[in-house]
């Protein structure tokens, strides 16, 4: 009888639970699958068996195939996988930080500061390069960096984080540093420089950058990922709690700011790639937590694969939906996006947290 | 008499510039149980946090096993002492294996996972508070006895030898303070040292060798039950001067009047 009701009271959802590694396989493969879908389908449509064909046969594509797949779908495809990754590990490393699930580098602020960084890197700096040790690549980061601190001290209380303090405080800032990049994107204009690069920034387009540009985001992203391993498993000490986290010995301090520093890294990158995109980090770790439960540690490489794969296919249908036209993904993550935050605010809740 | 595990000498504490607790002193000797007793907002938490080494004393010190609880770090003090909070609130839907792992942080190296030796130490704790059968269930879940045995066991798998408890039997029906208190009974009886703050009074005659009592205006009082469960003391303690309450009527009716015993634990004047 008691047998019973025990088994029935068990989390069944958690298919992956005990076998991640069959769930990074999966991942892996379906990332490869997206890929090679994105990479057909455009204005110029090859076939995915010809482009196989190409990968592992003699057979030849033409100049203008060859053209525009390594020279403008194939660096777009890796740069929107970078982005997914990005925002979805540090989406998930903020929600640890701040024990919410709500948390998003975008809702949050931290996307807004490391736009605002970067612009004042490119405005006041002159140096519209992003990438590598330059001054607007730093100024994105220490942005980034500097909304978390804000944003922190201000939800935080007597060693709780208050949700609507968070949310409330987040919002506020970021409408704050965007309508402050607003203000760049004018003098851009009325400058008529032409770089136009901010509009993209606020938008979330999807950039198609350089090899060496991706180089470097790829190797921050993959830096930044490796760092946060040894802290995930103190993440999961932390959702106790600072008192408990305290008593057992954690030096809570430490994982904090290691969670900040690389959390803005990460964002530092997405936004470099991507502009401003909201919700990725927030939807790909809560459909984790479905299927393997909140282990932190189990959740980051999972979380880095689905949403590189969530955003390339979400890129593919930004730019083909509205074909001539390109929508940005910005607009459409918001769309999607939006709802699914609403949904989180108000769905029964277990715990007192919210 | 053996050396006592933890002693106090002369322990204050401040927020701020208001004093919580002033010329703290008592001993507690391996593999005993005291009561920590007091009114509200006395501070029996930040005693048993001052106890566990979190919070730094403003004055007087304190001694683990003979060694001064300062000189120790967050880190080794949590593999010789466990401290079970009152409140557990978990966002996310940990399961109580899961919960219970984190009582091996102080143990784990930097980059490290648990070990076999960890994962035994971990089905130790749960099978000692009778939670093995919850281990798979999300602890957001659970009942409120179920959740103050899964706060012990996450407390257990630190392989404390001091276990300090945050009113442990708060908001817990009859049935499950009893089996609280018989849990306690059972690890005192495996050689570990037990200090909890208690709340009912009644709760204390039989489970506990002896008991702090926090006053206000007045140094703490520490001795066996007999000598502190009488009615002046708790009285004005409690600030309930001449009351009509069933406890005091059942107290002097059932006060063993016993002068001679000797009160050798009393604190050091």
């Amino acid at each position: 009888m008691h047998a019973i009701t025990d088994a029935s009271e068990q989390r069944n959802t958690r298919l992956f639970a005990h076998t991640p590694a069959i769930l990074l396989l999966l991942l892996a493969a379906a990332l490869l699958g997206a890929m090679l879908l994105s990479l057909s389908v455009g204005a110029v449509h090859v076939r995915t068996s010809e482009l196989l064909r190409a990968a592992f046969t003699h057979h030849h594509l033409t100049a203008t195939e060859q053209l525009i797949l390594l020279q403008i779908r194939l660096p777009r495809i890796l740069s929107s996988a970078i982005v997914g990754a990005s925002l979805s590990v540090s989406g998930l490393l903020f929600q640890g930080l701040f024990r919410n699930p709500m948390a998003d580098p975008y809702v949050i602020g931290a996307s807004g500061g490391s736009v605002l960084g970067a612009c004042i890197g490119i405005f006041l700096f002159n140096q519209a390069s992003f990438f590598g040790l330059s001054i607007t690549a730093l100024l994105a980061f220490a942005g980034s960096v500097l909304t978390m601190v804000l944003v922190y001290s201000l939800a935080r209380s007597k060693g709780r984080t208050n949700v609507v303090t968070l949310l409330l405080a987040g919002f506020a800032i970021s409408t704050i540093l965007t309508n402050f990049t607003y203000f760049f994107e004018v003098l851009d204009s009325a400058s008529g420089s032409g770089t136009r690069i901010l509009l993209s920034w606020l938008r979330g387009v999807i950039s198609t950058p350089h090899w060496s540009e991706l180089a470097v985001t790829a190797a921050a992203l993959l830096l930044g990922s490796i760092a946060a391993f040894p802290l995930t498993r103190r993440l999961n000490t932390l959702a106790l709690g600072d008192e408990y986290a305290h008593q057992l010995g954690l030096n809570v301090e430490r994982t904090r700011i290691g969670i900040i520093l690389i959390g803005s890294l990460l964002t530092a990158v997405a936004v470099a790639l991507g502009g401003l995109i909201s919700f990725a980090g927030l939807i790909i770790p809560h459909i984790g937590r479905i299927f393997l439960g909140p282990d932190n540690t189990r959740l980051l490489p999972v979380s880095a694969l689905a949403g590189a794969i969530f955003l390339v296919l979400a890129d593919t249908l930004a730019r083909t939906i509205l074909a001539p036209t390109e929508l940005p993904v910005g607009i459409l993550m918001a769309l999607v996006g939006g709802p699914f935050f609403l949904y989180l605010l108000r769905r029964p809740r277990r715990d007192a947290l919210l | 008499m053996t050396a006592p595990l933890l002693e106090l000498h002369h322990v204050g504490f401040r927020y701020g510039d208001r004093t919580i607790l002033a010329d703290a002193s008592f001993a507690l000797q391996p593999g005993t149980a005291t009561a920590l007793i007091g009114p509200n907002g006395i501070g029996k938490t930040t005693l048993l946090r001052l106890a566990s080494g979190v919070l730094q004393p403003a004055c007087g010190s304190i001694m683990f096993a003979g060694q001064s609880l300062s000189q120790l770090t967050a880190k080794q003090a949590a593999r010789h002492i466990a401290i079970v909070p009152q409140h557990l609130d978990v966002p996310f839907d940990y399961t109580v294996q899961e919960v219970v792992e984190q009582g091996r942080t102080p143990f784990l190296s930097l980059l490290g996972g648990l070990t076999t030796a960890d994962r035994r130490e971990v089905d130790r704790a749960l099978d000692l508070t009778n939670t093995t059968q919850l281990r798979r269930r999300i602890v957001n879940e659970l009942s409120g006895g179920e959740r103050q045995r899964v706060k012990i066991a996450l407390g257990l798998a630190q392989q404390p030898r001091l276990l300090l408890l945050d009113e442990p039997t708060q908001n817990l029906d009859i049935g499950r303070q009893i089996e609280l208190l018989d849990l306690l009974l059972h690890l005192r009886e495996t050689g570990l040292t037990v200090l909890a703050s208690i709340h009912d009074l009644h709760l204390i005659d039989g489970n506990f060798s002896a008991i702090i009592l926090l006053r206000p205006s007045a140094s703490p009082l520490f001795g066996p039950p007999s000598r502190i469960l009488e009615q002046s003391l708790l009285e004005a303690a409690f600030d309930c001067a001449s009351s009509n309450h069933p406890f005091f009527a059942q107290l002097r009716a059932s006060q063993p009047i016993n002068v001679s015993e000797p009160i050798s634990q009393e604190k050091p004047s």
